[in-house]
């Protein structure tokens, strides 16, 4: 019994990770129709961006965390700029940061020059190219189509996956978070806080997402997009500023659910974007474009993958193999959409002739 | 009666010759040339030693070959009936791990394993196309993307057969073709190196597979698999079998891939779970992209543009000394290693030519044909 409920409470644990990271996918699914799999990147931005700020600059965790999920939003929002509507006058600017920031710094300027620096010089490029294009009269945005928007972002995926460990290496790090290896016990349970503090922490993340889409301006017209761009569109909403607050919720849950990943007893290591390759039947169960069911799928897929790593040894399963937990799954997202194609919870597509 | 010009077609028949023009039959005696001759004079001259300075030997040249019919088979399924598939991988393993068994094992032959090694491929797509291809779209990539890592899990853990994670031999599996044997190739007189004798294996299975391909696509199966993408449910109502067809697709795409699994499996002669992990498939959807959906040549060129790339960058980092990439130190201290400078590149790339040229590189070779059709008027 004490064995099932501990199961139960770190799959719930787990599934709270899963379930934020899967609100990104579905935030950003419900707007632009596509699946963001950069997402796994994110991830990885924001759990060392935390790890910079509490660690090396030694600021307050919990600031720490705050500073995390501002920079992953943004640089969220870029990307989704740049590489999903390719626009010049930023491409121009972040290539300029970008290139400037590495020439700067392999000619012996520290991180913060360097980025400062190239940041300076990235606006005026920036500046610059927005003249030119008011002049030439250009400056639209461009859409891909979907799939084409799915491969950009798993060449994304390639890129951040590289470039993260380049800037804090290969090697096993310390989140510094203030919950450490503590733990509660209650009756036989063991409550690790760190588990504790991840529940909490996506909940309060949870509970403000579902605010925000139904009681505020921005929620309702992310809806209205979701249903039709272009009656959205007619209606005078901006569905630059929907994407990019898409992109930015899905930014900063990513940055959220990082961190959560990698403190605790679990280090910070560069392949924490696997924990976002999970999430995916979480996202499929729930169904691609529901909120709720994002978050029921990732509690359930969570649990599931926790009881088979509890009852895999009990039940004589090791025939079953090591990390079975992971591929069980994937079975159960295959089982559901036999039963229903669109998931638990996703609308159906209906298609015109 | 002459025709009043070179390209002018009269008859459906005339559309469908695969080498129609005279340039294209120019480039099918060139090919054919090439094919025949490579291997012998790869060595001679100082184009091609030049090439092999920038990393690019016969062995990248075997192995762009085998992502060759792989992509051509996931063209099939992606570029010309529209399901998007990131699971090809799996049936790549599944090809090779045949070959490791049945060559070790059972010590079959070489006619016997291949066909044995294709059946399996297409048994096994043909049971789980209809499970993948009841969902549509974004759904379908994420269930195939879960493919991938139950085939991991698999090939992980069935010890016996796969060796777990750790890897299998294949240099067991015989190569020999009636007089021919493919490791160790004498032809009037001449012995030929591994590499060398392979080239002529793989690139004929490239040529039979590509011709198989396309005569698939340009007959009436094809013509209901391109219906479907297009459209699927105009399709059903014109009378294709869509479950029949999806599930062919399916099938024989993985066949393809598993026969692509069993000449990787030799070439390499050890093969292990990470040859068949996601990245893999990311790079044959990607080959198939590159070279551009749904066109033949396409995946040929975007496999040895994928298969190349990486040789490239290795042998261009060796010899020039790139600002921030360091050997294979790993990325301590704010440098990039080789092979995270090759994924950075890759990525890029993918990224870079969908959204300049989604049409890929056939994309750019018909627009240059389409210039130089009217030249030199533009119009």
């Amino acid at each position: 019994m004490i064995q099932l409920l501990q199961g139960l409470f770190d799959g719930v644990a787990m599934g709270a990770q899963y379930s934020v990271i899967v609100l990104g996918f579905v935030v950003i699914y419900r707007a632009t129709g596509i699946i963001n799999f950069a997402q796994g990147g994110f991830v990885l931005i924001g759990a060392y961006v935390t790890y910079n700020v509490s660690q090396t600059w030694g600021w307050n965790f919990y600031l720490a965390l705050l500073v995390s999920i501002l920079v992953t939003a943004g640089v969220s929002m870029v990307v989704q700029r740049i590489l999903l509507q390719w626009v010049l006058r930023e491409t121009v600017g972040v290539a300029l940061l970008l290139v400037l920031w590495a020439v700067f710094y392999f000619n012996g300027w520290g991180h913060v020059s360097a980025v400062a620096t190239a940041a300076v010089v990235g606006l005026i490029g920036y500046g610059v190219t927005r003249r030119i294009e008011q002049h030439l009269g250009t400056g639209q945005t461009k859409e891909l189509p979907v799939f084409g928007s799915i491969m950009v972002t798993i060449g994304l995926l390639f890129v951040i996956k590289q470039i993260v460990p380049s800037i804090w290496g290969f090697s096993e790090l310390n989140m510094g978070d203030p919950w450490g290896l503590n733990v509660t016990k209650v009756g036989g349970l063991v409550l690790s806080h760190a588990k504790l503090w991840t529940i909490g922490l996506m909940a309060a993340a949870l509970v403000a997402f579902f605010a925000v889409n139904r009681y505020t301006k921005i929620g309702v017209a992310m809806r209205a997009t979701h249903f039709d761009h272009e009656a959205a569109v007619a209606q005078g909403i901006s569905l630059r500023v929907v994407f990019a607050v898409a992109f930015g919720i899905a930014g900063g849950v990513a940055a959220l659910a990082g961190t959560t990943a990698g403190a605790g007893i679990a280090q910070l290591t560069p392949n924490l974007d696997l924990v976002v390759f999970f999430a995916f039947p979480a996202m499929i169960l729930g169904g691609f474009d529901s909120p709720g069911g994002a978050v029921l799928g990732g509690v359930i897929i969570g649990i599931v993958q926790n009881l088979t790593k509890v009852y895999q040894p009990e039940w004589d399963l090791q025939w079953l193999g090591v990390g079975f937990d992971r591929v069980a799954v994937y079975i159960v997202m295959l089982l559901v959409l036999m039963v229903r194609p669109y998931g638990l919870f996703g609308t159906k597509e209906v298609h015109r002739v | 009666m002459s025709r009043p010009w070179k390209d002018l077609k009269v008859r459906y028949q005339d559309d469908l010759r695969l080498f129609g023009s005279p340039t294209l039959r120019a480039g099918l005696v060139v090919m054919v040339f090439a094919y025949l001759f490579i291997p012998v004079w790869w060595e001679t001259f100082a184009v091609t030693r030049l090439v092999e300075g920038w990393g690019l030997t016969m062995t990248t040249l075997n192995y762009a070959g085998i992502f060759a019919i792989g992509a051509l088979g996931l063209n099939l399924l992606t570029g010309y009936t529209g399901q998007v598939s990131l699971g090809h991988s799996v049936f790549i393993g599944v090809g090779a791990y045949f070959t490791a068994y049945a060559g070790a094992t059972w010590g079959l032959p070489f006619w016997l394993w291949l066909p044995g090694a294709t059946l399996l491929g297409f048994a096994v797509g043909f049971l789980i196309g209809p499970f993948a291809l009841r969902l549509r779209g974004n759904y379908l990539v994420v269930v195939t993307l879960g493919l991938v890592f139950v085939g991991d899990h698999v090939f992980r853990n069935w010890k016996s057969v796969t060796g777990g994670n750790t890897g299998v031999s294949v240099s067991k599996a015989s190569l020999e073709v009636g007089p021919f044997d493919f490791r160790d190739l004498t032809l009037f007189g001449h012995g030929f190196e591994k590499q060398q004798s392979f080239f002529w294996l793989i690139w004929g299975f490239v040529a039979v597979t590509a011709l198989l391909v396309k005569n698939i696509v340009r007959t009436r199966p094809g013509r209901a698999l391109q219906a479907v993408r297009d459209r699927d449910i105009a399709a059903e109502i014109i009378g294709i079998d869509l479950f029949r067809y999806k599930t062919m697709a399916f099938a024989i795409s993985s066949a393809i891939a598993a026969m692509a699994g069993g000449l990787y499996g030799t070439l390499q002669a050890y093969v292990s779970p990470i040859d068949f992990g996601l990245l893999v498939a990311i790079q044959y959807i990607a080959m198939v992209i590159l070279g551009g959906l749904g066109t033949v040549h396409g995946s040929i060129i975007g496999a040895l543009f994928v298969g190349a790339l990486p040789r490239v960058i290795d042998g261009l980092a060796k010899d020039y000394d790139l600002p921030g990439v360091g050997g294979d130190k790993g990325g301590l201290g704010g440098i990039l290693s080789v092979s995270s400078l090759n994924h950075v590149i890759f990525g890029l790339l993918i990224a870079g030519f969908l959204l300049l040229e989604p049409r890929g590189i056939a994309g750019i070779l018909a627009r240059v044909r389409a210039y130089f059709k009217a030249w030199p008027f533009s119009y």
